[in-house]
């Protein structure tokens, strides 16, 4: 059943990742009254179907790699609806519910047959939760940091005169930029932390010279290092977003460097 | 239709302004004005619109044949110009016609600037001011009620009034593309100029609370500073020699002296970013040869818009504009339509209650006969009962076809 939700999900996401193109695109509103009604469905088919599946498996946090897809997903459209509701704009949209939909194809059309070997404890389900909202954060900044390259383009061109495509003015996408890094940031640290205390008491010492615990600290650092940056100088622009592709591309790396991970291992069921 | 509905008018395609300024009414005068055309020969109701740009009349009239003379006389009366002279210019709308225009007179279709939003302002300040004469009851209230939201249809469901048409206001809607709100922004003028005082005017009304003033002479610059002295604006004047030093604090930049070389080259624009962190910058070089180095556009937060560039914008819009033109009128139609097909199905209504009323009294009259006539039979009451719900129930099978028919005519469209 929990697979049938968020097959519905998906439909939904995919509906509203059409209607906020011209929504977002077109400033026709009438669209914006299908595709945000359409994410807010599909995020509770969503979270329905996340709960189900967690309820039917008998555990409380995402095991393998398409549920924490999903879950990524999830935080990601809720990300959406966040900024819509700050800031009333729903161009990002254009980018962030494609990536929903794709994040939840796999998930919801070929269920996956591998585990996370760990303990089935809270504390691990909220180091994951955290660690995806960082992620979602992350994301989303870097989105909003291309979506001012492609605003800042189109105003020195001048060919918004010519071009009916409405987008939000710079300081509004800069400030989402930014505000989603400062909100990511606690959520990575915490879930670093709390991480590193579960792996100490059940793993040992050990588990700090596991490659991925040594990326994930240095992704840390250059998440921070972001942040100080993007701060002190007031970075924007191309170099905003080489900064931010930068450490997307270090957080893809500590997302892909289970294979080298002793306890983030995902092994055939 | 049973009212005549006629609009006489001149507007700034008809007449010159020599003949609209003879007709235009002051605020003030409004009330009597409307009162006067009310107590003209036939008007049931009226309604005088008059800006600078058009005088109209919208009125109700009993006399139909003789209205348009009537009119004139009131123009002729109250304005003292002869009909002769307003004759020529005159436009005359009757009925579905004149329904038409005045929805789009309200959707600002019929403006000099199609589009701009003023026109319905003025049509609901008129209408007030007609209401409390007693110039605007059942009818006319109706059609200016369903005007206002006609109008307000047009703007909600196309993009008529979304682009700026002014050098003016598309300088401001810039700025709000680079930085959202203008709330708290600083305006730096470097030299004197009608328009680039214009533009900081606008700037100001959209929430720029700081000016700063910078001319090569003082004297000029304090007198400018004086014209920007408001409550809610901090107005600063710079010395022209601290122009460099100081132009870093400003968020918009408008230029319009008559230096014969560059003010602000591609250098001073990094030099200015660095100083602000990166925070944008926007110029508006309205000076003729230019005052900023076009090269300045590539510095990253650094947005340079000439004159040209601002024309250039302003003519993409209108043009946007009458695209837009053509869709407000496509809601303009369906709504003139809708407008009659109810105003229809209410002129039906006193036929439907005039053919129940006669049908009720032949059958009174028939029952009373019949009943006379069976009386001595020796009717009783239960029997007497039944052949009165009998002729009820035969008068409204009757009527039923009769009903629908009439109902169904009058909601069916008017033909041309």
């Amino acid at each position: 059943m929990s697979l049938l939700w968020l097959r519905v999900a998906v439909l939904l996401y995919g509906i509203a990742s059409l209607a906020v193109l011209p929504a977002a695109l077109y400033d026709r509103p009438r669209w914006r009254h299908i595709a945000v009604p359409a994410t807010i469905a599909a995020i509770l088919f969503h979270f329905v179907s996340f709960a189900e599946m967690l309820n039917a498996a008998h555990h409380m946090l995402p095991v393998d790699t398409h549920e924490t897809q999903a879950l990524l997903a999830l935080l990601l459209a809720l990300a959406f609806l966040l900024v819509y509701w700050r800031y009333k704009t729903v161009s990002l949209g254009v980018f962030i519910l494609p990536v929903v939909v794709l994040l939840t194809l796999v998930p919801a059309f070929r269920p996956s047959h591998e585990t996370l070997q760990l303990a089935h404890s809270n504390w691990i389900f909220l180091h994951i939760a955290l660690l995806l909202a960082g992620y979602a954060c992350l994301i989303l900044s870097l989105l909003a940091s291309l979506l001012y390259l492609i605003q800042e383009r189109r105003l020195k061109s001048r060919s918004q005169a010519t071009s009916r495509i409405k987008l939000p003015p710079l300081e509004t996408i800069d400030q989402i930029a930014l505000n989603t890094l400062l909100i990511g940031l606690p959520c990575m640290t915490a879930g670093l932390l709390i991480g590193s205390a579960v792996a100490a008491v059940t793993v040992g010492p050990a588990f700090f010279l596991d490659p991925k615990v040594l990326l994930s600290f240095a992704m840390w650092i250059a998440y921070v290092g972001m942040i100080h940056i993007r701060r002190i100088s007031g970075l924007r622009g191309r170099r905003a977003v080489y900064l931010s592709t930068f450490v997307f591309f270090v957080v893809v790396t500590v997302w892909a460097a289970n294979s080298l991970s002793a306890v983030h291992r995902f092994s055939s069921l | 239709m049973s009212q005549n509905l006629i609009l006489l008018g001149v507007n700034h395609t008809t007449a010159p302004i020599e003949v609209r300024e003879r007709l235009a009414i002051a605020p003030g005068r409004l009330a009597d004005a409307t009162r006067t055309l009310l107590h003209q020969p036939g008007v049931r109701e009226g309604l005088i619109l008059s800006t600078c740009n058009r005088v109209e009349l919208v009125t109700l009239q009993e006399r139909e044949p003789t209205a348009k003379a009537d009119l004139l006389r009131f123009l002729d009366e109250y304005f003292s110009v002869p009909a002769a002279t307003i004759q020529p210019h005159l436009y005359e709308f009757r009925e579905r016609e004149a329904v038409r225009h005045l929805f789009r007179v309200a959707s600002s279709l019929d403006s000099m600037v199609v589009g701009e939003p003023q026109i319905l302002g003025q049509v609901k300040e008129s209408y007030p001011v007609a209401r409390e004469v007693g110039a605007v009851a059942g009818t006319l209230d109706a059609l200016l009620q369903r005007a206002f939201t006609v109008a307000k249809r047009v703007r909600t469901e196309t993009q008529i009034g979304s682009n700026s048409v002014s050098i003016a206001s598309v300088a401001v809607d810039l700025a709000r593309k680079i930085f959202g709100s203008l709330q708290g922004k600083t305006v730096l003028l470097v030299g004197a100029g009608k328009m680039s005082e214009l533009a900081a005017r606008h700037l100001i009304q959209h929430g720029a609370t700081s000016i700063l003033v910078s001319n090569r002479t003082q004297a000029r610059a304090e007198k400018l500073a004086a014209e920007f002295l408001h409550a809610s604006v901090t107005t600063t004047v710079i010395p022209y020699e601290d122009l460099y030093e100081q132009a870093a604090r400003a968020d918009i930049v408008i230029t319009s002296t008559g230096a014969p070389q560059k003010l602000f080259s591609r250098s001073h624009g990094q030099h200015f970013l660095q100083r602000r962190r990166n925070r944008p910058m926007f110029f508006i070089d309205i000076a003729v040869p230019r005052d900023v180095d076009p090269g300045m556009n590539e510095v990253e937060g650094c947005f340079v818009y000439d004159i040209d560039d601002l024309q250039q914008v302003a003519q993409a819009n209108l043009a946007d504009r009458s695209r837009e033109a053509q869709s407000a009128e496509n809601i303009i139609t369906e709504e003139v339509a809708r407008y009659q097909q109810r105003l229809q199905s209410r002129d039906a209504v006193p036929a439907i209650l005039a053919l129940q009323q006669t049908a009720e009294q032949v059958r009174e009259a028939e029952l009373a006969r019949t009943l006379a006539k069976l009386a001595s039979t020796g009717l009783t009451p239960a029997q007497q009962t039944a052949i009165e719900a009998l002729t009820r129930s035969l008068t409204a099978k009757l009527l039923h076809p009769q009903l629908i028919a009439l109902r169904k005519s009058a909601a069916a469209p008017e033909e041309e």
